[in-house]
């Protein structure tokens, strides 16, 4: 009996050793420990095994099958980590990323976005205007006179109804005006339209941010100090930014804001950003009219506007130089905004 | 307008004064400086060098290798392509290192041969040609002498003066604003008084028009070039001398921006008469061109009719100073601004004068201008004036006294400026005070009507850096157009991360391109917008779609070679509401292209190109909680249109290009657009639906597989499941669809679709048997409504 055991043992961890898969490896284990395998059987012997002897068989037997069991186990083992390591064979992480689909903002909507984000941390709140707009919104209410050499049809866009496509987002100032009562501290992004040629410079429908606040007691200094962190939180706290005196019809006194460029490889140049100025009056007068009271009292209330070319900022912010760029959307441009 | 800073200096002292800080100084002002050219020889390292020999270029037939003596005590030997000058000629000699305005002159090598610098024509060093090749110099020039030092130079100055300020239009004037601006003096004018005048001779139809009318007569002169000192003045700024008369004419609207005409009195026959021009009249401009007039257009004849002149803005074609002329009229009128602005836009012609007329001349100045240019032509070319000037109306009065407000004054500067600076300023500027706060206004600054103007006045010279910043705002609440953008904002950021490409497209389109537009509704007859006068034929209607953009920017990118089509805009468009007749309104629309490879290729599997369940996917992503229908519709133009449904309410459209369409594109693979309306898509993507609880037991499914007619849509299926009042059924997919055109194992003309179904009660863990009762019944309804058998 014992050295039925030990024969058993022998050939049954010499079959585990052998054995190169798990399919073999559980087909060994049935045969070895199995109801049928070769282990049982022999157990069914004890019987047979006299008294004084049978404890000794019986250690001898669960030694066995500890030892038969620990080596299918560590096959089994080695046999998984075997496997593991094949899964892995020949993965090269070197090959190329799978491709996904990367898509993007356009440029615009990013310098949007961040002109907006920055104006209503200043508490801007966002406003709008239709497209196709009057004469009197576009330019009589703005202090245009009938004669004002952007009121024809060489510069504007007319239609047959009389109606205009705005030449300008200042519109929104009167609409705004219109319909709410001051104070007024608003933004309005969108598009104006001029009959221009497109060019590397030009289009003849561009993007604009226009801003107004109203109040009693708005001042130059109200205006100079909201454009002047505008501007530094867009071009960074460093950038030199300088008011010059301008005109403006719907602005007295008006400036142009211009900000110090330093672009790579170039002398640094003062480029022009933005228009800006004091409600003139004549406004004022004009939204009392249409609205037909007095809430825009120019002897009561003053404010600022400003209002600046979107397309031109993120010419400036990318160093584009074909603002073309912006409207043709070339994938080869856009990807490098993703 | 270009300005001479030798020409202002007659006015003001600008010794001392570097271009730049000019520059600073006007850009400050609010007169913007475009341009600074510095005239007259550009380097010290130009000299007057002896030409002692030339002999033929061994290598160029065309070349001459010279030795010149440039005071350097060698010779220098330069090659040189000129022919005009002969041996012993004195010419400019650019030494090496002279700086042409970027490009600079080196020893270099000429076909093989040394040439140590570069003989001159005037032209290259910034003097005039007076013939072609080198400038020869005069005989008794001092060899090696700069010839900076020989010639004059000057600055010129481009400037862009804003619409309000005509008083700058001018030498005189540009330097009367130097001299407030710098606390200079201005130079005394140096014209005579205008002794007598008389009303005949001329007379005013059309006082509205031209308030104010003056002429002299000149007899005997002589017309002749105008000496040197005039025709430098002129050409400095840009313009050609033509003759003296002329000359003048030009010099003293540029002198004193007050434009003046002189007719040759032989063409006058009898009186001038300033007039409406009548219906049907046609002007010959000096420009050889005709132009149709209007009753509004202010026309200078004579007393036979004829027109003369288009008042203020161009002489006539017969009617001018010639080399024959002997005797002359000089004009110097104040037209009407408003009048010369119409005029002059509607015939599109436009002129120094009418461009001064346009904005406001000074009245005080029309009298002036004529005193001066008659004293010009006096002493230019001769013979005598009548001592009485013709004058008709009287010179109109454009400004008057203005109150400045001192407490608005400081409230809007912050009280940066003292109230007796403030006055100073004003004085300067040439106001007058007459007590009470009132100034009154010299007659040359007609935009100076109002209180504001005043301050914008005070505020322009004092500046703005001495107003102190200040940050602060009233608080006012969020608007609707917030809550709009920053949904928009959560939609494109999502379709950017869906691997979309944002585009912006013009919004002015093509007739023809209306062919591509997938507007929300089909439009009508007359319902596109289209603007009266376009640029061109390719922007000429306002997009009533995002699509005709998007099928444009896809070909542009197609065109490149692109292989992947994602684009998407957000935006506005426009259609008129009932065919041109209604109101234009104004929507706003997603537009999303999808087309080409969906699926890259890449080392391990091939592409694939996008189909529309592609795009129906990017749909879904949009608006993932509802759901979602594509129910067929077609367009026109359009293949597999349908019209897209969120929670059963349509939101807008989808359709394939036609294929006839995508392959006039070059598109190989086909293009699927989506236009959806992004006022309901707002609310459909916003997350406000309550919250379901999660399920509390388990649930089961069954899987169905539907045998149907081969046309039967899969909508169908869903509507009956859609309607079905199951309880227990929460949720289904299609995931498979078979059809086998052989006939094999289905016949053709039939499909099989299958469905799972997913049961569960909200209270309880089913039974099998309920299970398998509540899917019979779903079974049964289907049988029943499709008439599908089950496999």
């Amino acid at each position: 009996m014992k050295d039925q055991i030990d024969a058993i043992q022998t050939e049954a961890l010499a079959r585990i050793g052998a054995v190169a898969d798990a399919r073999s490896l559980e087909e060994a284990r049935v045969a070895i420990l199995g109801k049928q395998g070769s282990l049982p059987q022999l157990s069914a012997g004890m019987r047979e095994v006299p008294k004084e002897q049978k404890a000794e068989v019986g250690q001898l037997l669960n030694g066995a099958r500890q030892a038969i069991t620990a080596a299918l186990e560590e096959k089994k083992d080695a046999l998984q980590a075997a496997a593991d390591a094949r899964a892995l064979e020949g993965i090269d992480p070197t090959l190329p990323a799978r491709a996904l689909h990367h898509g993007s903002l356009h440029p615009l909507t990013l310098i949007r976005h961040q002109a907006i984000s920055i104006l209503r941390r200043m508490g801007f709140a966002l406003a709008e205007g239709p497209e196709i707009e009057t004469e009197f919104h576009c330019f009589d209410a703005l202090n245009t006179p009938a004669d004002h050499p952007a009121r024809n049809e060489k510069d504007t866009f007319y239609f047959d109804s009389g109606k205009l496509l705005r030449t300008h987002t200042s519109t929104v100032q009167i609409r705004t005006m219109e319909t709410g009562k001051p104070p007024v501290r608003i933004i309005a992004p969108g598009s104006a339209y001029r009959r221009d040629e497109i060019d590397a410079t030009h289009l003849s429908v561009f993007n604009q941010l226009e801003g107004l606040y109203v109040d009693a007691d708005v001042s130059l200094g109200d205006l100079k100090g909201t454009l002047e962190y505008f501007l530094h939180e867009l071009f960074g706290a460093d950038t030199e930014v300088r008011f010059r005196p301008h005109f403006f019809p719907f602005t007295e006194p008006s400036f142009e804001i211009d900000v110090k460029l330093h672009a790579k490889g170039q002398q640094p140049k003062w480029i022009e950003v933005a228009g800006c100025g004091m409600v003139d009056p004549a406004v004022f007068e004009a939204v009392n009219d249409s609205r037909g009271d007095l809430a825009y009292d120019p002897a009561r209330v003053t404010g600022f506007a400003f209002g600046m070319g979107l397309d031109r900022l993120a010419m400036i912010r990318w160093g584009i130089k074909d603002i073309r760029l912006l409207i043709e959307n070339d994938t080869r441009f856009l990807r490098q905004f993703a | 307008m270009n300005v001479s800073l030798n020409w202002l200096a007659t006015h003001v002292d600008l010794e001392g004064r570097s271009p730049d800080e000019l520059d600073q100084l006007l850009t400050f002002a609010g007169v913007e400086v475009e341009g600074i050219e510095v005239k007259g020889v550009p380097s010290d390292k130009i000299v007057v060098a002896q030409i002692k020999e030339a002999v033929p270029h061994p290598n160029a037939d065309k070349l001459k290798v010279t030795q010149v003596d440039a005071g350097e005590g060698a010779l220098r030997q330069i090659v040189c392509g000129a022919k005009n000058y002969q041996v012993g000629d004195k010419v400019p000699c650019c030494l090496p290192g002279t700086d042409l305005g970027g490009f600079v002159i080196g020893e270099t090598k000429m076909r093989g041969v040394e040439s140590k610098g570069m003989l001159a024509a005037a032209s290259e060093i910034g003097l005039t040609d007076a013939e072609d090749g080198l400038m020869i110099l005069p005989a008794d020039a001092e060899v090696g002498r700069p010839l900076r030092g020989m010639f004059d130079t000057d600055v010129l100055l481009e400037v862009e003066v804003t619409p309000n300020r005509p008083d700058l239009l001018s030498h005189y004037g540009m330097a009367r604003e130097m001299a407030t601006l710098l606390e200079q003096p201005l130079a005394q004018l140096d014209i005579p008084e205008r002794s007598e005048s008389v009303s005949t001779g001329v007379r005013i139809e059309a006082a509205d028009a031209c308030p104010y009318y003056t002429a002299v007569r000149i007899r005997d002169v002589e017309v002749k070039d105008s000496p040197a000192w005039l025709r430098q003045r002129l050409e400095a700024i840009g313009l050609r001398p033509i003759n003296n008369i002329v000359d003048i004419t030009n010099f003293v609207l540029h002198e004193l921006g007050q434009p003046l005409h002189a007719f040759d009195a032989a063409k006058v026959s009898g009186g001038i008469v300033v007039r409406e021009a009548g219906e049907g009249e046609v002007f010959a401009a000096l420009d050889e061109e005709s132009y149709p007039l209007e009753p509004g257009d202010c026309v200078i004849s004579d007393e036979s009719g004829a027109a003369l002149a288009l008042g203020g803005v161009m002489g006539g074609i017969d009617s001018g100073v010639t080399a024959e002329t002997r005797e002359v009229l000089l004009e110097s009128a104040y037209f009407t601004p408003s009048r010369i602005r119409r005029t002059s836009r509607r015939t599109a012609l436009m002129s120094d004068s009418s461009y001064r007329f346009e904005r406001g001349v000074d009245p005080a100045g029309v009298d002036r201008a004529s005193a001066l240019a008659v004293k010009l032509i006096l002493e230019l070319a001769g013979g005598t004036a009548e001592a009485a000037t013709m004058v008709a109306g009287a010179a109109p009065v454009v400004t008057g006294e203005v109150e400045l407000d001192l407490a608005r004054l400081d409230q809007l500067s912050g009280g940066c400026v003292a109230h007796d600076e403030a006055a100073a300023l004003l004085e300067r500027l040439g106001l007058e005070s007459t007590g009470g706060g009132k100034w009154r206004v010299p007659s040359f600054r007609a935009d100076l009507q109002r209180h504001i103007d005043l301050v914008e006045e005070i505020i322009r010279v004092k500046g703005l850096d001495a107003v102190e910043s200040r940050l602060r705002g009233t608080f006012v609440p969020s608007s609707e157009v917030d809550h709009r953008y920053d949904a928009d904002l959560r939609l494109r950021e999502r379709l950017a991360g869906l691997g979309f490409h944002e585009c912006q497209t013009i919004k002015l389109i093509a007739d023809g391109e209306l062919a591509d537009a997938l507007p929300l509704k089909p439009l009508r007859d007359g319902d596109a917008i289209r603007v009266s006068l376009p640029l061109s034929e390719d922007h000429a209607v306002m997009r009533p779609s995002m699509s005709p953009g998007l099928v444009a920017s896809a070909a542009r990118n197609l065109r490149q070679g692109a292989t992947a089509l994602r684009l998407f805009e957000m935006g506005r468009v426009f259609r008129n509401a009932g065919g041109g007749k209604a109101r234009d309104l104004e929507g706003e629309t997603l537009g999303i292209l999808l087309g080409g490879e969906i699926q890259p290729a890449g080392w391990d599997r091939a592409a694939r190109a996008a189909d529309l369940h592609d795009l129906k996917a990017v749909v879904a992503a949009l608006v993932p909680t509802c759901r979602l229908q594509f129910s067929p519709r077609e367009r026109d133009g359009f293949a597999l249109g349908c019209d897209v449904l969120a929670e059963g309410q349509n939101i807008g459209v989808f359709a394939m290009l036609s294929p006839a369409r995508a392959r006039a594109l070059d598109a190989t693979t086909p293009l699927f657009l989506v236009e959806l309306d992004l006022a309901k898509l707002r609310k459909l993507a916003a997350v406000s639906r309550d919250i379901a609880e999660l399920p509390q037991f388990p649930g089961s499914s069954r899987d169905a597989a539907m045998e149907a007619p081969a046309e039967l849509a899969n909508a169908a299926i869903e509507k009956v499941l859609a309607k079905l009042n199951e309880p227990l059924l929460v949720g289904y997919e299609c995931f498979d669809v078979f059809r086998d055109p052989s006939g094999d194992k289905l016949a053709a003309d039939r499909k099989s679709v299958a469905y799972r179904m997913h049961y569960r009660a909200a209270d309880r863990t089913l039974k099998s048997k309920q299970v398998d009762a509540a899917h019979q019944g779903v079974l049964d309804k289907l049988s029943a409504d499709l008439g599908v058998s089950f496999r």
